[in-house]
């Protein structure tokens, strides 16, 4: 699945050039956790093949994929963040042999969630290197992580799937296929695209960004009344918002594709000929205008700008642009 | 009842329990009344030494500081009690707690002697009445003898106090000063040791009055500012107010703030407890005490609130320490939630004269170079009295710091506010 | 697996093991406990990855059938299930038994338990014994070196590697120091073993307090084997096995002073008792300073002040003092810990200034020494 990845594993087991910590970074449903206990069972595998491929049948993997191996800790949040008691749970095997051979793994999975006295304690292990452990941090907010920690760490990014082979596995999981395209822009990854499959309220939103457009068409003033009447209803929190937003942008640059004559980019497929009606009637120049609106407004909402202020100055903007 | 006080001035008691470890051994066990009690650190033990003992016991020439061996020498029949500091704590709750019943200025002491102010409580009864209350109150509910001194400033009501006892009240006014106070030799004047007694006798100041007329350049040099206060106390003037927080009663010193604004971000938050711990470390400094536990209060956006607190090795006081400690809770403790309130409590208190400093092996080295300077200055204390070398910091103009946030002082309401239990750190 | 066990036997073993499971372990297999049957008696093991104990019943004993192991294997059952049912089961006798995989029956008299096991491939290996590098000490022996110097180490975590005691093994000598930084244990025995073997390790306070708890007071010999990772302590019919920590211990030989500028020669008791009064006045135990200060060559004044309850002082006679007068205060607390560790009747005590560190040693045994770090007073 990430062919650059497990490259590195092999090298890094072969070469016996193992860093000390990892940071596996990438977008969700990229394979990080599966990577880093492959990476774990490589390295206590009884048998691995070609030297770095684990049996997963030996008690080393099986115990690693049971969570039994005594000298292979995996930290997962519990709710919201890392807490204390993990992190001193964690100080403390810092600070003891390993139980069965010298070597130890650590895996700290949303190691964005740490606090930043969680993030500090960890560091003064990561200062004081001890060549049999191994401590792999995985996140998915690459940027949130503390700068004295990313630099200490060897940073493996995950690619995301391409697009097309995610819209074929929706597919071929039954995922009508006039849906599959939107959805794979959506979300890279296959977990979430099937939950976007079946939400209700991700339909309808289709639908309303589809509405609103038409409206903003006609009158800004009407649009505005639209926004108060369906579209604050229907979206109400922040990330709601971003999926609006981002549906809106699909929609103006499926737009514009039409007009070039690139029908095969479209991903609204259930609005196809909506779509091709509304291309007629804008200009190239126009909807490019409009899509850097939008992605102003995506940045401002990130910023934490009043959602409602931020889409009634959208509406106005679209008119002009 | 306004009439019998002062117009400008205040009214202030001075209560002071008699002999009062061993009164209250009476009132647990009456057949001890009216035969020498005392009570020791070890009563088996013949170098034990006496803590107090009761006035019969005072008759035969007890006193406190002997050991038991040469006490009963002296009384034979001695009664030798174990202290049960329990009982004495107790006590002393229920004799403040009579006191607050007359007026809310009052300032314990020690644990059987406080202050009160009653110029507000004439709707009470005259000054005399209130005291007899006092009295009877005291000596029917918790069957202990005090003696009260009822004078317009708390050194004259010290002195008043001392005057009559057991069970003594007495009154004294600035116009009784040259009758009653000047002819006494200046060893009996509250505030003057044995040391500093030496030294004014030295000078020719035998008696208060002598220190009332002494000259000041004279006093100042002799005893620094200390001198010049016993010379107006001697007079009769003292400004000192009755501070219902001052020594024993406050158990501890604390300061929150209510940021502008929700914060979330480490630097500003740090930089918020770094001016909190200035301002404990000021309140701590002119109260002259030190903090055995730091406790920090963390109060989010949605008005949780928690407080951690952590039991120090050493007892601090500094701005730097007090940071250091408070700095770690927090980040043990933060959930990285944004914040509302933010607040640093130094507890169990201790008068910085008991204060000490445990060395550390691995860098006692460091501490063990200022010895040679410490001796010196221990030499110098021997010699002119401890008031003589205090550290500077001491005197230095307390800095007024500038937050633009509202401060409130901690207080017990403010603690019962707290929904969630307060837990121990680490 | 299948086997028939005398069931006092079997809850004594449980219990033992038992000293080593924790229900907070974030690896699920340590809530269990792995019974094992061999030809020559049946294993049982607890473990909270720290510390393991391993229970052995032996198949039988002076002529006496303990065990009847009809057919070897091994499982991993619940602790607290075992615990319980082990201890309710109405016969002397118990079966166990285990069908397809993981289906435990446990039989007594006309009760019978399904219990659901684990498998014991899941659950930690632990080091095996090599016969070669075994030192030897006797049981009561060991146990007086762990009181004498476990109570000395670091209780919190900011230097992990004082939370344990380190042992240094050379030239058949076993030496035991713990510090907390303020205080300092120091202890030194005699081992039966492999001359050229050397060692250096830190061992956790906590493990070793467990194995105090072990150990019976008996002159029988104790086995101790050091691996890479572990410490293994064996005696007759239980193991003993605890991680290291990991890291360098200070070396604290050069912060122990070898002269003395004062030496007071005193009685133990006396000294212990004279410190315990005057921590009488104290508000609470902790951190309660004592002063100490040389009067004449044969007195010492100890004294203590309590703000707002009083001072006690008392004259102390001792056997002689020797050197510079001396004025110093220490924590009563880490005085009278080091001196309840102490055997004798008569002790030394080397000062070398006020705010120096301070040695407790009994009279003719270099086997011990207690040192202490004064307190400074303002």
């Amino acid at each position: 699945m990430q062919p650059v990845v497990m490259r590195m594993i092999k090298n890094a087991i072969w070469k016996d050039r193992l860093a000390h910590a990892y940071l596996f970074e990438g977008m969700r449903g990229t394979g990080k956790k599966e990577t880093a206990l492959l990476l774990a069972k490589s390295l206590f595998c009884e048998d691995p093949a070609e030297g770095y491929i684990p049996c997963e049948s030996c008690r080393f993997c099986r115990r690693i994929n049971h969570g039994n191996h005594p000298d292979v800790h995996v930290i997962e949040p519990e709710g919201a963040s890392i807490k204390k008691h993990q992190i001193k749970m964690l100080q403390e095997e810092f600070a003891k042999t390993a139980m069965e051979s010298n070597r130890k793994v650590y895996i700290i999975n949303h190691a964005d969630l740490m606090t930043v006295n969680a993030a500090n304690s960890l560091l003064k292990f990561l200062e004081e290197p001890d060549s049999h452990t191994t401590a792999i941090l995985i996140t998915e907010q690459v940027q949130q992580i503390l700068p004295t920690i990313l630099s200490r760490c060897q940073v493996v990014s995950f690619k995301p799937l391409p697009f097309e082979k995610l819209v074929e596995m929706l597919i071929d999981a039954g995922v009508n296929p006039k849906k599959a395209p939107l959805i794979a822009k959506m979300t890279n990854s296959f977990d979430e695209g099937m939950a976007l499959n079946e939400d209700e309220w991700f339909a309808q939103a289709q639908k309303l960004v589809v509405k609103l457009y038409e409206t903003l068409k006609k009158s800004p003033l009407e649009a505005l009344t639209a926004l108060q009447d369906n579209w604050f209803a229907h979206f109400s929190e922040r990330d709601q918002h971003d999926k609006g937003l981002e549906l809106l942008l699909l929609l103006l640059r499926d737009l514009l594709y039409i007009q070039l004559g690139k029908k095969e980019q479209v991903v609204f497929l259930l609005e196809e000929q909506r779509l091709e009606q509304l291309a007629l009637q804008s200009s190239g120049l126009r909807l490019a205008n409009q899509m850097a609106s939008v992605m102003e407004a995506k940045r401002k909402l990130h910023a934490n700008m009043n959602p409602q202020l931020l889409m009634e100055q959208l509406v106005l903007e679209l008119q002009e642009g | 009842m306004k009439h019998m006080y002062p117009k400008n001035g205040r009214v202030i008691l001075h209560v002071d329990m008699n002999s009062f470890y061993a009164s209250v051994e009476m009132a647990y066990d009456p057949s001890l009344k009216g035969k020498p009690l005392a009570i020791a650190g070890n009563p088996e033990e013949r170098r034990g030494i006496i803590v107090t003992c009761s006035y019969e016991a005072r008759k035969y020439g007890v006193k406190t500081t002997m050991t038991v061996h040469e006490a009963k020498k002296l009384c034979p029949s001695l009664i030798i009690k174990k202290p049960n500091f329990d009982r004495y704590r107790a006590a002393s709750l229920g004799m403040f707690e009579i006191l607050r019943q007359f007026s809310d200025l009052v300032e314990p002491v020690s644990i059987d002697e406080g202050y009160v102010d009653i110029t507000d409580s004439y709707e009470l009864g005259s000054p005399l009445e209130i005291a007899q209350r006092i009295q009877k109150r005291i000596d029917r509910q918790l069957d202990l003898p005090c003696s009260i001194g009822i004078a317009p400033n708390k050194f004259l009501a010290k002195m008043a106090s001392d005057m009559k006892k057991p069970m003594g009240i007495t009154v004294l006014r600035k116009r009784d000063i040259p009758t009653v106070l000047w002819p006494l030799e200046i060893e009996k004047m509250y505030g003057v040791g044995e040391k500093t007694a030496q030294k004014l006798r030295k000078i020719n100041i035998h008696t208060i009055g002598d220190l009332a007329s002494a000259n000041e350049i004279q006093l100042k040099g002799l005893l620094g500012i200390n001198g010049i206060r016993l010379k107006e106390w001697a007079n009769g003037i003292d400004h000192r107010k009755v501070d219902p927080d001052a020594v024993t009663d406050y158990k501890s010193i604390g300061n929150s703030t209510t940021l502008p604004k929700d914060l979330a971000n480490l630097q500003e938050l740090l930089a918020v407890l770094e001016s909190l711990s200035e301002t404990v470390s000021i309140r701590l400094k002119r109260k002259e005490v030190k903090a055995q536990t730091i406790s920090v209060t963390i109060r989010y956006k949605d008005r949780t609130t928690i407080t951690r607190s952590r039991k120090l090795i050493n007892p601090v006081s500094g701005h730097r320490e007090i940071f250091l400690q408070a700095k770690d809770i927090f980040l043990k403790n933060w959930s990285g939630e944004k914040v509302r309130l933010l607040g640093i409590t130094g507890n169990d208190l201790i008068s910085e004269e008991y204060a000490f400093k445990q060395l550390d092996l691995f860098t006692y080295e460091k501490e063990a170079e200022k010895e040679p300077l410490l001796k010196a200055v221990e030499q110098l204390k021997d010699k002119y009295g401890t008031e003589v070398i205090e550290q500077a910091s001491r005197h230095a103009k307390v800095r007024k710091e500038k937050t633009g946030w509202t401060d409130t002082s901690f207080n017990k309401d403010f603690l019962a506010d707290f929904t969630s239990p307060s837990e121990k750190d680490e | 697996m299948k086997f028939s066990i005398q069931r006092e036997r079997l809850v004594e073993s449980v219990q033992d093991v038992m000293k080593a499971v924790t229900s907070r372990t974030t690896i699920p297999i340590l809530t269990g406990i792995k019974i094992t049957a061999a030809e020559q008696g049946v294993t049982l093991t607890g473990s909270d990855s720290d510390i393991s104990i391993e229970s052995f019943i032996p198949r039988e004993e002076d002529g006496d059938e303990i065990v009847e192991v009809v057919e070897p294997g091994a499982i991993v059952l619940q602790a607290k299930y075992l615990g319980e049912i082990v201890k309710k089961l109405p016969t002397d006798y118990v079966d166990f038994e285990v069908q397809n995989r993981f289906q435990v029956i446990i039989r007594s008299g006309m009760s019978e338990f399904n219990l659901i096991g684990q498998d014991a491939d899941e659950y930690p290996l632990l080091p095996q014994i090599e016969e070669d590098h075994v030192f030897k000490i006797p049981s009561d022996l060991l146990k007086n070196v762990i009181r004498q110097t476990v109570f000395a180490v670091s209780t919190t975590e900011t230097r992990p590697i004082l939370t344990g005691v380190n042992w240094k093994i050379a030239d058949n000598e076993l030496v035991c120091v713990a510090t907390d930084s303020h205080r300092l244990a120091l202890r030194k025995a005699r081992i039966e073993g492999d001359a050229g073997q050397t060692y250096n390790i830190v061992i956790p306070g906590k493990s070793l307090n467990e194995l105090y708890k072990t150990l019976d007071d008996t002159s029988d010999p104790v086995e101790i084997v050091i691996t890479e990772n572990q410490i293994l302590f064996k005696a007759k019919n239980w193991l003993f096995f605890s991680r290291l920590l990991e890291g360098n211990y200070p070396d604290t030989s050069r912060l122990i002073p070898t002269d003395s500028k004062t030496t007071v020669v005193v009685k133990t008791k006396d000294l212990l008792h004279s410190i315990d009064r005057a921590s009488l006045l104290a508000r609470e135990h902790r951190n309660h300073v004592v002063r100490c200060t040389t009067i004449d060559e044969r007195t010492l004044e100890i004294s203590s002040i309590s703000p707002e309850v009083g001072k006690v002082v008392e004259e102390l006679p001792c056997e002689s003092i020797e050197g510079e007068e001396l004025k110093i205060a220490f924590s009563a607390k880490y005085v009278m810990e080091a001196l309840k560790a102490l055997e004798g009747t008569d002790i030394k005590i080397n000062f070398t200034g006020a705010m120096r560190p301070f040695i407790i040693r009994p009279i003719g045994d270099e086997s011990i020494l207690q040192l202490i770090l004064p307190v400074r007073t303002y």
